[in-house]
């Protein structure tokens, strides 16, 4: 596995992670657990656009691995 | 009219009265009551018995009789409902037997309490050492409370300061394979939800014998079939451990790499995700 792959992966890992956090969010009839869920959710898509960013300019350093 | 129809409607009519009577007088379990109590509820016990046999004997007296003795302690306990010094005289003050981890002889004498009697006490409060206790009362129904030295306290998520999630009531939604609307209604969840989450498991409604879903939607259900395993919730665990596992190789590539804009850019979000499960993982773990 290339860093590149390796970083995709982590990448959509995350997106899964925040799917799954905002369905939580939704499900839970407690508004302490809807507001954690939603603030980590927050925290989570953060995350996950800088690594999009990351992903794309891997891409482009690795063009020879890209799938 | 027949001497035995006499007694059954004598017998039928004290059961009523009598029923009234105790529901009227309260919920008081046995053991909370003091004497008076005890004592008014066994004599209305018996008049009531004695107006269902004593065939010579007038219904209306007995009735007056019972009421007597059903209006004074309810009246006596309206009154100390609403007045604290009447209170102390009916049931009785609580004495402070042991404060500041001193044992108050004078009360001890006070109540007729033994040094035999006071450790016998604690230690059905599972205290075996007197110095343990920081203060220990004697109720007015006799039994002893006590709190112990802040350091034998059980220990607490509050002591050791972790914020646990709150946790609200779990509700049956799955009853003897039949769905509890209700319970379901409470959830904001319907039997579509229900079908799904039981399709997911693979199991059928009528082989579950009890199915109860938490606030956070996530459904647990006993079955009939004993020897069928049932999945447990999943997707919470699961949701932890892919955040642990994405923190964990966003640390790994803040190491690998040379390039030092992308090391910060990893850093950065390996510690906020690191905070972020710091948040979270109260919630996922059940």
């Amino acid at each position: 596995m290339t860093v590149g792959s390796q970083v995709k992966a982590c990448f959509s890992s995350l997106k899964s992670a925040d799917a799954t956090l905002g369905i939580l969010a939704n499900k839970t009839q407690s508004d302490q657990a809807r507001d954690a869920f939603s603030d980590v959710q927050k925290i989570v898509s953060e995350v996950k656009d800088d690594l999009q960013k990351q992903v794309i300019r891997l891409s482009k350093e690795e063009p020879q691995y890209k799938s | 009219m027949p001497e035995w129809l006499n007694i059954l409607l004598r017998s039928i009519g004290s059961l009523i009265v009598l029923f009234f009577l105790t529901k009227w007088l309260g919920k008081k379990q046995l053991s909370e009551m003091n004497v008076f109590e005890y004592i008014t509820g066994i004599v209305i016990g018996s008049i009531v018995a004695f107006v269902a046999t004593d065939l010579d004997g007038s219904v209306f007296h007995g009735l007056i009789a019972a009421g007597v003795w059903f209006v004074i302690p309810f009246a006596v306990e309206q009154v100390s409902l609403k007045n604290k010094t009447f209170r102390n005289i009916t049931q009785g003050k609580s004495t402070i037997l042991i404060q500041d981890g001193k044992i108050m002889e004078d009360n001890l004498k006070k109540e007729r309490y033994s040094t035999d009697d006071l450790l016998e006490k604690l230690r059905d409060k599972n205290v075996f050492r007197t110095a343990d206790v920081e203060f220990a009362i004697l109720e007015p129904s006799g039994t002893l409370n006590v709190l112990p030295k802040k350091e034998n306290q059980p220990l607490t998520p509050k002591i050791i300061g972790m914020t646990p999630a709150p946790e609200k009531e779990p509700q049956a939604v799955i009853m003897d394979g039949k769905v509890m609307l209700e319970p379901l209604a409470n959830l904001s969840l319907n039997t579509n939800w229900l079908e799904t989450e039981l399709d997911k498991m693979d199991v059928s409604i009528e082989n579950v014998f009890l199915g109860q879903a938490d606030s956070d939607g996530q459904l647990t259900v006993d079955l009939y079939d004993d020897k069928i395993a049932v999945p447990s919730p999943s997707e919470k665990p699961l949701l932890l451990a892919s955040l642990k596992k994405c923190q964990a190789d966003l640390e790994l590539f803040a190491l690998a790499t040379e390039n030092t804009h992308a090391k910060q850019v990893y850093q950065i979000n390996s510690q906020k995700l690191a905070n972020a499960i710091n948040l979270i993982s109260p919630y996922l773990k059940s």
